[in-house]
């Protein structure tokens, strides 16, 4: 049953993104292993550019593999971790899906206004939009306000110019360490020649 | 053990010419209540199984395909709206009473959908000619299974596949309640529902006769198809196998 609903809802969202079928077509009959977070499923590509979950006995031609840490910072849309995304097999293959993915919408308003009206739907969506929003801010305001307590009132949390500061620290640490070892590799070297001439 | 000459008919075994004349006889006598049948026999879930398997095919718009044991038409309905007016859609059966129910049903609804009687061992069409070849439910009931996907096979263009729908292996756990179904309360729906439980009791004991998952797999690929790969639904009650003409 999970099978007959995903590949529903999977069809549902690539008519709803036809530009997909054209990607997606030439690798008809190939299948992708997804082990995202703690989901592992299988999808195959139709003859029609159209999406399924793959049958029970299915050899997948790839594998995307995404770790539950990655995938936060994927949904927080940080551009440096789509390069930590492990694919295997046939990579073209895999990347093609991937973008189908990272651009794929879901038309709520379309799907809602069949049962409610235009209308409704759009004032719905609205709302939702709206609603979604509210969060966002909310979220990123509660977020400014606990970083700016824990970093002025009760520090807890280190400022990114005192981390620069410290790091730019670190690097100079380590070059007069470096500069350091190779004095005293050169002191002791011309201490083994003295000792040696004066045998 | 079937030998040259017999092969199964239900739980018993029978001479090879005489099978299609006995299944002929069951389909003749349920044809007018087949779809009563399967809807109160699988509570409906029929259709969401037929739905699925147009889903995984992946016709499209301008393809061929070709309906097999195609009965009363579900399929080739819903194959039709696919293929749109630039594909076509092929309705066959060895069954005139199913046939006659299915060919009615498409010029009710106004498809343009040909009926063709054929015996699916021998098919009347060219090498390569569909992009797609589906039995639904058909299998089982031909003589010569090997024979039957092999002409599906010779039909079918390169890069297209063959969806094969039917019972299959249930799980373990639900294996007794499903023969207590199967050979109690199946007959009687039959006799209750359509005048005839004998029919009835053949299409439960066909069912446990079919080769199971992975048996018609490789069937399917000893008919030279491969990339078979099947779908179990409703815990193994019914199997859909999918294969490629590569």
């Amino acid at each position: 049953m999970f099978k007959q609903i995903s590949t529903r809802l999977l069809q549902h969202l690539i008519a709803q993104n036809s530009w997909a079928n054209e990607l997606l077509q030439p690798f008809a009959g190939k299948s992708v292993q997804l082990n995202i977070a703690l989901v592992n499923t299988s999808l195959v590509i139709l003859e029609n550019g159209s999406l399924a979950i793959a049958g029970d006995t299915n050899v997948p031609d790839a594998t995307i593999t995404i770790a539950p840490s990655l995938l936060l910072r994927l949904i927080a849309k940080d551009e440096a971790a789509k390069l930590q995304i492990k694919i295997e097999g046939d990579t073209h293959l895999a990347t093609e899906l991937a973008k189908v993915f990272s651009n794929m919408r879901w038309d709520y308003e379309d799907d809602l206004s069949k049962i409610v009206g235009d209308v409704p739907a759009y004032k719905l969506g609205e709302l939702g939009r709206q609603a979604v929003n509210t969060v966002k801010e909310t979220g990123i305001n509660l977020t400014e306000m606990l970083s700016e307590y824990w970093q002025e009132e009760k520090p807890m949390i280190a400022k990114k110019r005192h981390v620069e500061q410290f790091n730019a620290e670190v690097d100079i640490l380590r070059a007069d360490v470096e500069r350091l070892e190779k004095r005293l590799n050169k002191l002791a070297k011309t201490n083994a020649v003295v000792a040696d001439f004066n045998q | 053990m079937t030998t040259e000459q017999n092969t199964h008919f239900g739980y018993k075994t029978v001479a090879e010419a005489e099978k299609a004349k006995k299944v002929a006889e069951v389909f003749h006598s349920v044809a007018s209540k087949y779809d009563l049948m399967n809807d109160v026999m699988s509570a409906g879930l029929h259709r969401s199984w037929k739905r699925f398997a147009v889903g995984i095919s992946g016709v499209g718009a301008g393809d061929k395909v070709l309906d097999i044991a195609g009965g009363s038409g579900d399929l080739s309905k819903l194959f039709a709206k696919e293929v749109g007016s630039t594909g076509q859609v092929i309705l066959t059966d060895i069954n005139a009473s199913m046939l006659g129910v299915g060919r009615d049903r498409m010029l009710d609804a106004g498809l343009n959908v040909p009926a063709l009687q054929c015996d699916a061992e021998k098919l009347p069409f060219p090498d390569q000619y569909f992009d797609c070849v589906i039995v639904a439910f058909g299998l089982r009931n031909m003589t010569h299974k090997d024979r039957a996907l092999a002409e599906m096979q010779r039909v079918l263009k390169v890069g297209g596949r063959l969806l094969v729908l039917e019972f299959s292996k249930v799980r373990q756990p639900l294996t007794k309640v499903y023969d207590a179904y199967s050979f109690k309360l199946l007959p009687l729906m039959g006799k209750l529902l359509a005048k005839d439980a004998e029919s009835y009791q053949y299409l439960a004991e066909s069912i446990r006769m079919h080769p199971d998952q992975e048996t018609l797999k490789q069937m399917m690929i000893d008919a030279g198809l491969s990339k078979v790969d099947y779908y179990n639904l409703a815990a193994g009650v019914v199997a859909l196998h999918k294969g490629y003409k590569t």
